[in-house]
Formats: C-alpha cells, sequence, structure tokens
C-alpha cells in the first residue's frame, strides 16, 4: 500500500511538468532538550505543482505542521531534500508566506502597520507600500479598522490581517497552518469562501494545513492524507468539483468524498489517540 | 449636551433621573471609598496624637505634621531636599534601565552573554546591595556619584530579568513571521523583540522605580548631605521628631505620584497591550 502511495506520488510529479515544489525522502526527527527524540515525519516525498492548491490533512501531531515549517524554512531539513523551483530550501524567504493558526500579528502595530512591515522591507517607494497595503486591506475586508490594534479585533479579523500581512508581499507560495482552526464555525466558513475567491482572483500555489475533512475536501485540489505520528503521506486524492456551485457542500458527490476520506483519517486519529494515552 | 444646560440647573440629564447621580459625584464617591482606609487610618493618628497617650514628641498632630511642611515649602527647604532625592532616585533608575534592558537583551540573545551574566544575577539579586555601601564610598566619595551608582546597582536587578523573560516568551511564530517577512538578524532585535518584550519590561521598570527611591532615601540617611533622607537623618539627631514625620510623608506623596506617572506613562506607551489597560494599584 504504502510503496503503491509512493509510485503515485512519484508519477503525479512526473506528470507534472510545471512542479514546483519537490519533496524528496523528507524525514525529521525532533530533539527535546530532556526526553527521546522523536521521528515526526518519516521519509515524506510529495509534489506540488505551480498555483495548485493542496491540503495536507492528517490528525492532530502527525507532523504536517512540521511538514509545513520545514517548507518555510523556519525548521532545519537534515534528511532528504526539499526545492522549491528547483532551488533547495535553506531558510525562510518572501517567495514562501505562512500564516499561522494563532495569527502571529505585531500587537505593537496596527492594522496597517503589520500589513505595511512586509513591504517596507522591499525597496519599493512609500506611497506604492501604502497603495498596496490599503489594496490588501480591501481585499480581505477590513477597510475602517486600519488603525486598530490587534487586540481590538476579532479572531476572524485578526487571521484576516494577517493573511493581508502575507499576501502583501506577493508570495508565489502560500504556507497555512490551520489558519482557521481558531476560528468559531460561521467565521471558518466565510472565511473559506474567500480564501478561495482570493485564490481565484490571483491562484497562488497553496498548502494548507488542516485536521478538518471537510475543510480539505471544500477548498482544495489534491488533499494529501498523513498518517499518525511518525507522519508518512498515506494517500493522495484528486478532487476536481466546482467551487463556485454554491450548494457543493450538500452534493452527493461531495458528501461522499469528505465520507471516503474521513474513513482514510480515522484509523489514523483513532491511532494517534492511543500513542497519546 | 446643550438641551440640558437649557435649564440652568446643574443636574442630571433627565434619562438619568432614576435614582443616578451625576456622573463626577459618583466618581469622586468611589474615589472617597477607595482611599477611605488612608482617611482612616490619619484620622486615627490625629485622635491618638491629641488623646494624649503618646507625648507630642513620639507622635505629633498631623496638623503640626503638615503646618511643618508648610513652612519647609515656604522656606525652600522641602523642595531643595525633594529635588535633590528625586533626581538621585530618577539618574539611578534611567542608568538601571538603560543598562539592564541592554544587558537583558544582550543575555538573551548571545549565550555567551548568558553564560558569563545569569549566575552573577542569580547570586546578586538577593544580596542586600547596601551592604556594598561603606566601600563605594571609599571609592566614589559621598556625593551624587555614590549615591547614583548605589541606585542603579539595585535597581538593575530587576529590570534585567525582566526584559530577558520578555525577550524568551515572544511567541516563536512572531519571530517566524518577521523572519519571514524580510526581517534582518539585527532588525529582529530592535524591530520585534523589543518591543515585544515591552510589556514585561515595563512591569520590570515599575519593580525598580519604588526601589530606586529607597534605596535613594537609604543611602542618603547612611550618608548625610541635603535630600529627604539626609534631612530626616538629621532631623532625628537633633530629637525633631516633627521633621522625621514631614520627611516620611514627602516620600509618601512623592512615590505615590512617581509610581502612578509610570502607571499612566505605561497605559499610554502600551495602548495596544489589553492587560496594560486594565486598572492597576502599581
Amino acid at each position: 500500500m504504502d510503496s503503491a502511495v509512493l509510485d503515485r506520488a512519484a508519477a503525479g510529479g512526473a506528470q507534472a511538468a510545471n512542479a514546483q515544489i519537490v519533496i524528496d525522502r523528507l524525514s525529521h526527527t525532533y530533539r527535546p532538550a530532556h526526553g527521546r527524540p522523536v521521528l515526526a515525519i518519516d521519509d515524506v516525498s510529495l509534489t506540488v505543482g505551480r498555483r495548485e492548491f493542496l491540503a495536507l490533512l492528517g490528525p492532530s501531531g502527525c507532523g504536517k505542521s512540521t511538514l509545513l515549517y520545514q517548507l518555510g524554512g523556519f525548521l532545519p531539513t537534515e534528511t532528504g531534500t526539499i526545492t522549491v523551483d528547483g532551488k533547495k530550501v535553506q531558510g525562510p524567504g518572501p517567495d514562501r508566506g505562512i500564516v499561522f493558526q494563532h495569527f502571529a500579528l505585531f500587537p505593537w502595530k496596527t492594522v496597517r502597520a503589520n500589513v505595511m512591515y512586509g513591504l517596507q522591507r522591499m525597496s519599493l517607494p512609500k506611497a506604492e507600500q501604502e497603495r498596496r497595503a490599503q489594496e490588501f486591506i480591501d481585499l480581505v475586508g477590513l477597510s475602517g479598522f486600519e488603525d486598530s490594534y490587534p487586540s481590538q479585533l476579532s479572531g476572524g479579523m485578526k487571521q484576516r490581517c494577517a493573511i493581508a500581512r502575507t499576501l502583501a508581499i506577493d508570495p508565489e507560495i502560500l504556507l497555512m497552518d490551520e489558519p482557521f482552526g481558531a476560528l468559531d464555525a460561521q467565521t471558518r466558513h466565510l472565511m473559506q469562501t474567500e480564501l478561495l475567491a482570493i485564490w481565484n482572483r490571483s491562484p497562488k500555489t497553496v498548502i494548507f494545513v488542516t485536521h478538518d475533512v471537510q475543510e480539505a475536501v471544500y477548498l482544495a485540489q489534491r488533499v494529501a492524507v498523513m498518517s499518525a505520528r511518525p507522519g508518512r503521506i498515506k494517500a493522495i486524492i484528486d478532487l476536481d468539483f466546482d467551487r463556485r456551485d454554491p450548494h457543493l457542500t450538500k452534493s452527493k458527490a461531495f458528501v461522499d468524498k469528505v465520507d471516503e476520506i474521513w474513513e482514510l483519517v480515522r484509523g489514523e486519529a483513532i491511532k494517534a489517540q492511543a500513542g497519546k494515552a | 449636551m446643550a438641551r440640558i444646560n437649557q435649564g440652568g440647573a446643574p443636574m442630571a440629564s433627565p434619562e438619568h433621573d432614576s435614582g443616578q447621580l451625576p456622573h463626577f459625584v459618583r466618581s469622586f464617591g468611589w474615589g472617597v471609598v477607595a482611599w477611605l482606609p488612608v482617611i482612616i487610618l490619619l484620622v486615627a493618628w490625629e485622635v491618638v496624637a491629641r488623646s494624649g497617650t503618646v507625648t507630642p514628641f513620639m507622635l505629633p498632630t498631623l496638623t503640626r505634621v503638615f503646618e511643618r511642611m508648610g513652612s519647609e515649602l515656604v522656606s525652600g527647604e522641602l523642595p531643595i531636599a525633594v529635588g535633590l532625592t528625586l533626581w538621585r532616585a530618577l539618574a539611578g533608575f534611567v542608568i538601571a534601565a538603560v543598562l539592564g534592558i541592554a544587558l537583558g537583551l544582550a543575555m538573551a540573545r548571545n549565550r555567551f552573554f548568558y553564560w558569563f551574566f545569569d549566575p552573577i544575577i542569580s547570586v546578586g539579586f538577593p544580596i542586600p546591595k547596601i551592604a556594598f555601601l561603606p566601600i563605594l564610598v571609599l571609592w566614589l566619595g559621598f556625593f551624587d556619584l555614590s549615591k547614583i551608582t548605589m541606585i542603579a546597582f539595585n535597581t538593575i536587578f530587576p529590570v534585567v530579568t525582566a526584559t530577558i523573560v520578555g525577550v524568551y516568551s515572544v511567541e516563536k511564530e512572531i519571530i517566524w513571521s518577521a523572519r519571514n517577512l524580510g526581517t534582518s538578524e539585527r532588525g529582529m532585535l530592535w524591530e520585534i523583540l523589543l518591543p515585544a518584550a515591552m510589556p514585561q519590561i515595563f512591569t520590570g521598570l515599575q519593580v525598580a522605580l519604588p526601589i530606586a527611591l529607597i534605596v535613594g532615601v537609604l543611602t542618603e540617611m547612611a550618608m548625610g548631605g541635603y535630600g529627604v533622607g539626609g534631612s530626616m537623618q538629621t532631623a532625628s539627631r537633633m530629637a525633631d521628631s516633627l521633621g522625621v514625620f514631614a520627611g516620611i510623608f514627602e516620600i509618601a506623596v512623592v512615590g505615590y505620584v512617581m509610581v502612578k506617572l509610570m502607571a499612566m506613562l505605561r497605559r499610554h506607551l502600551l495602548r495596544w497591550h489589553q492587560e496594560s489597560q486594565e486598572p492597576t494599584t502599581v
């Protein structure tokens, strides 16, 4: 089963002439200062095409965030390689923007200053910085809150601000680490719809980490299901839904797909729970 | 607003008539309630002092203490003494703040600095630094330099530890976000870590400020000369209990005002920080 999946992943990579991200036989071990080392990711290979929306789905603690952090260059790559556009990832870069579950906004800066921050570090004229900051503040629907501090915003608004801050530096790749995981159900649904709208307007390569099967199926073109720790790619499922259809999530095809993938994840979630106990 | 004033009566608007007092009366009322324990204490003082159970030498009446402060104010003794004490305390505090934040940042960012200074700070924090006063006098004399050095020496410890804790508690996601958005290694310290750690650093400064005043008065008492501490010591030697109590009152008022100003500064500088906006006694 595993080798078949790997073959398929490799084949997918070969097919995709426009492959942008190539993860090759990546493993990662956490070495806590006290306690035994933990194998978080075990021999993961994955290819992501340019402008593809890929969801990384798996139970909590399966290493999907670790994989994302390595892609972002925040954690070192020890075994295996990650290449983006043929270049090895060796640290963070503005080509790969990241959005975290708990927003990671700069709390001492206003919404505008947060969005401006990355722009100020690019050699852009001041007027252009301001124009772009406003453009992305408007895009995520935060007009009127430019001078608010993050502590004055709701969770959904904070995440809108974080997304605007990341989009403003125009990364080719958007890494999202359970970005809607801390939001209430209604806000989460709204944000999912808006993310798709943004992605349709200016397609970027998106790697979206989540443990929510419905969210993965709703958003992604491809879902990579990860196993419980140590994280391996268990299956890759291609999806081809028309996401403009407002009744999509109620359609039989969609519900069946969610069930099918949930079956794959459930066993892993149970294993993950048992592993914790 | 205009509608209320038309009536000419300084009463609350009709909407507030449901037994509610005007806002300023209510806030004044709460102010009295909050200060009641202090007022009770002062009244008790006055009553005991007047009762004849203690001699005026042991405990002069409040009225006489205030009279004394009034005459010292007019003669210029009080402004000079308070001014000198404040200058020394604030000079020591500012030196400790600058050096303490710098050392804390260096220790939080650099393994060598941490390795070198961590045990020194750990041992030095609980030592009564005032014990170094005799040697400081020998080294630096008994004027401002030794006093200010002693104040800075005492106040630097809470600033250093608060800065280290502040930098260490910056979320890694914030650091990663900054790196992702193009922050340089040097920019990380000034643009990210320092502002992010500011609430904790400011707490350290708020702890340090009263210590600066306390140590300032202590050094003045030990070394004599001008200043509130020196005046109190002189008054004590001359069996002038009124002068001692006047000094205690002056220090209490100065300390209270300094602490309150610091809290106001915090609310202003850290207006982005929610907990900093909540009322506090510090």
